[in-house]
């Protein structure tokens, strides 16, 4: 009995250290590449190519202070904060509510409107920027800042909707009935019972399009001109030039240019987990 | 919703000194130009910006006229800006077209570049003067080319480049070599990287999984060995690959390669690995372009570098140095400003700013005469210049699948897979195919 008990508990002991061993291992890779970012911003031009350690002997911290001033990164971080925050909030309010209209309504060609919506998450957006580029300049909106955040939204809604839209779907319906009965009306019940408990669907939706708003540099790129209405990507590409690449401010710049994508990662960890295990991703 | 507050805390923080430097440009960016005297340069030289800013800057204070810069790179994602801007007219007065002639053709054929052979000619052709011969090829079309471009000249080059051996004068040393005599002939150079051998270090280093650049090692012992109308008969169909002087071509390679001269990996280097091999002391020899200077100096500032030709192979021909115009401009035609963007350029391309943006980016002036005020290291590329040839300048331009086969098989009598003969005779093979297939499409047009 007692080495039953102990053979058990050597089985566990074994399952559990190689559940951890890959963990460790998988985390490690993970955090690695971000780790030799931050460590190179910290080296020369020249050690960078030749230290190969985890920690530089000499840190070079003002390569930040370099990087942000030679990056022009200020104005750059205040115009990406601006497009992050207005792209989402756009994407979130008009996603649940599409997604919540899909979900609950009958209008005509509903299921058409969708699959249509959806057909649109296949184009690839490269694809697309020169038809795009004669649109926004038939509109007048070329080099302007809306240009560049108008089709920013229209690139986050499909998968936002599909997204929300599968989170809706399980949503039960008798709180919604019974907030109909307490008087409540369909926009009401959006608002007070359906967005609050999307939460984790939004905190997906949130993080997506942040990434993806934060990072974007090709699309400003064709439809911006004036360097003062550019995104933080922008920054970057100080130090890569043609043939010559500065890879300690690069690195400095990349290290500054991730610390706000981190910062909304672990505010929304939380709901993100619980959006991913409620299915909000794989769709079930 | 505690986590909340300390976030947005900490972020209001941050605010005012987000605000602060993101509101404050500094006034040397600043310039309150008469939009009417104002012209729009678009490039995508991240590593030039300064240079190409300060000397807008000059000239604004000399005449009044403000050239604003505004670089899109990478490049991909600028070369798809002006495709679209063109399709659009919304093309700056001074840009850049990157890619094929063809491409450059095309802008040409839709009426956005402005023809400039009426400003070159001025003052007993002063303008056209100045420039390599070379360089202004690169920018020109001749008259019945292949596009059916008007001929003339439609761009201004303000750099060249070309592509030489570089050497490593400190291993030379430790090799027991002269850096001030490197060699001149095949059978010197293939001594010479015994010796670095025999030193420890390796042979010659490239990007050749670039096939383009084994191509141009090719190209410069082709054309030492049959001369400019050999090849170009070759590429009409005339010769083929298997004529003896192509096989000699390929041999050359092959006796390279058995001779070990070829660092390990080479055929799977890009040239941006190559560069850094390079760079950190680990190879003798370097086959890379002008540019390169810079970026070995910027990766190693201890690097002590010469430049030699291609070794000689042969005596029939002098040798042949692959190079031509780096960076140009074109000028919008379609611009009520082109004038101005015209008297720019022509400011740029004097030996004054030339030599400026040769000393502050180590790039070769696209204009004769400079040889003297250059750094020191870009002097080997500048002399080299009068061997320079473009194959994109010939008036026949070879077919880009055998390009293809003849690439690949030289990156495989590299590796060891294939012999010259074997290569010469898949190549000939692919150039028969391209030939049959281009006559047959010729017969069905016709009837």
């Amino acid at each position: 009995m007692m080495s039953e008990s102990l053979f058990y508990r050597l089985q566990r002991f074994v399952k559990l250290s190689l559940s951890y061993l890959v963990l460790t291992a998988v985390a490690l890779s993970c955090l690695f590449p971000l780790w030799w970012m931050f460590v190179s911003a910290l080296k020369t031009k020249i050690s960078v190519f030749k230290d190969m350690s985890l920690w530089p002997a000499q840190q070079h911290w003002e390569n930040f202070y370099y990087a942000w001033t030679k990056g022009g990164f200020g104005q750059y971080f205040l115009n990406s904060l601006f497009y992050t925050v207005v792209v989402v909030t756009a994407i979130v309010l008009f996603s649940s509510l599409a997604a919540y209209a899909f979900s609950r309504l009958e209008f005509p060609f509903k299921n058409f409107f969708y699959i249509l919506l959806i057909a649109s998450m296949m184009i690839p957006i490269p694809g697309a920027f020169i038809a795009l580029f004669v649109l926004l300049k038939m509109l007048g909106l070329v080099n302007t800042r809306i240009g560049y955040i108008l089709p920013q939204i229209n690139m986050g809604l499909p998968f936002a909707i599909f997204l929300l839209k599968t989170f809706f779907d399980k949503l039960p319906r008798d709180l919604e009935d019974a907030a109909r009965i307490d008087g409540c009306s369909r926009l009401g019940i959006w608002l007070h019972v359906a967005l609050p408990l999307a939460r984790p669907a939004l905190a997906v939706v949130i993080i997506f399009n942040t990434l993806m708003v934060w990072n974007e540099y090709l699309l400003a790129m064709l439809i911006l001109q004036d360097k003062a209405k550019m995104p933080l990507p922008r920054g970057l590409m100080v130090f890569q030039g043609v043939h010559l690449v500065d890879y300690p401010l690069l690195m400095a710049g990349m290290t500054i240019t991730v610390v706000p994508v981190i910062i909304v990662y672990l505010l929304m960890q939380r709901h993100i987990i619980k959006g991913i295990t409620a299915g909000a991703l794989t769709g079930q | 919703m505690k986590r909340l507050i300390i976030s947005a805390g900490i972020f209001m923080s941050f605010l005012p000194f987000l605000l602060i430097s993101g509101c404050s440009l500094s006034p040397k960016n600043k310039i309150n130009a008469d939009p009417s005297k104002t012209v729009v340069m678009w490039h995508w030289l991240t590593d030039k910006e300064d240079a190409l800013n300060e000397l807008a800057r000059e000239y604004y204070e000399k005449t009044g006229v403000y050239v604003k810069m505004e670089v899109f790179a990478p490049s991909e994602a600028y070369n798809q800006k002006i495709i679209a801007s063109a399709q659009t007219n919304t093309l700056p007065e001074i840009y850049g077209i990157l890619g094929s002639k063809r491409d450059f053709a095309n802008f040409v054929k839709a009426g956005h570049v402005l023809k400039l052979d009426s400003y070159m000619e001025k003052n007993n052709q002063e303008w056209k003067g100045r420039f390599f011969p070379e360089a202004l090829k690169s920018v020109s079309f001749v008259s019945g080319n292949e596009f059916g471009v008007e001929s003339g000249i439609y761009g201004v080059p303000i750099d060249v480049i070309n592509i030489q051996y570089i050497y490593n004068k400190k291993i030379f040393r430790e090799a027991g070599l002269d850096p001030q005599n490197p060699p001149q002939t095949l059978d010197e150079f293939l001594a010479a990287v015994e010796a670095v051998k025999k030193a420890g270090y390796q042979g010659l280093v490239s990007g050749f999984s670039e096939p383009w650049l084994i191509d141009c090692m090719a190209s410069n012992f082709a054309w030492n060995i049959m001369g400019e109308e050999k090849m170009i008969a070759t590429y009409r169909g005339d010769v083929p690959y298997t004529d003896p002087d192509w096989i000699k071509v390929f041999s050359i390679i092959e006796r390279m390669a058995r001779a070990g001269v070829f660092a390990s990996g080479v055929v799977i280097k890009s040239n941006k690995d190559a560069e850094l091999e390079f760079a950190l002391e680990k190879d003798a020899f370097a086959f890379n372009g002008s540019w390169a200077v810079h970026v070995y100096k910027d990766m190693n500032p201890e690097i002590e570098i010469g430049i030699i030709l291609p070794p000689k192979v042969s005596n029939a021909n002098p040798r042949g140095v692959w190079g031509g115009a780096g960076t140009w401009f074109a000028v919008n035609a379609k611009s009520d400003k082109s004038q101005m963007a015209v008297e720019f350029l022509n400011w740029l391309t004097q030996k004054e700013q030339q030599v400026r943006l040769a000393k502050e980016t180590l790039s070769i002036p696209a204009v004769r005469g400079c040889l003297e005020s250059v750094p020191e290291e870009l002097k080997g590329f500048l002399s080299g210049m009068k061997y320079v040839y473009h194959p994109r300048n010939f008036p026949v331009q070879e077919d880009s699948v055998v390009v293809e086969a003849f690439d690949k098989g030289l990156q495989s009598i590299i590796t060891g897979e294939k012999t010259a003969k074997q290569v010469a005779e898949e190549v000939q093979k692919v150039k028969a195919r391209q030939m049959e297939k281009k006559r047959q499409k010729q017969n069905n047009t016709a009837s």
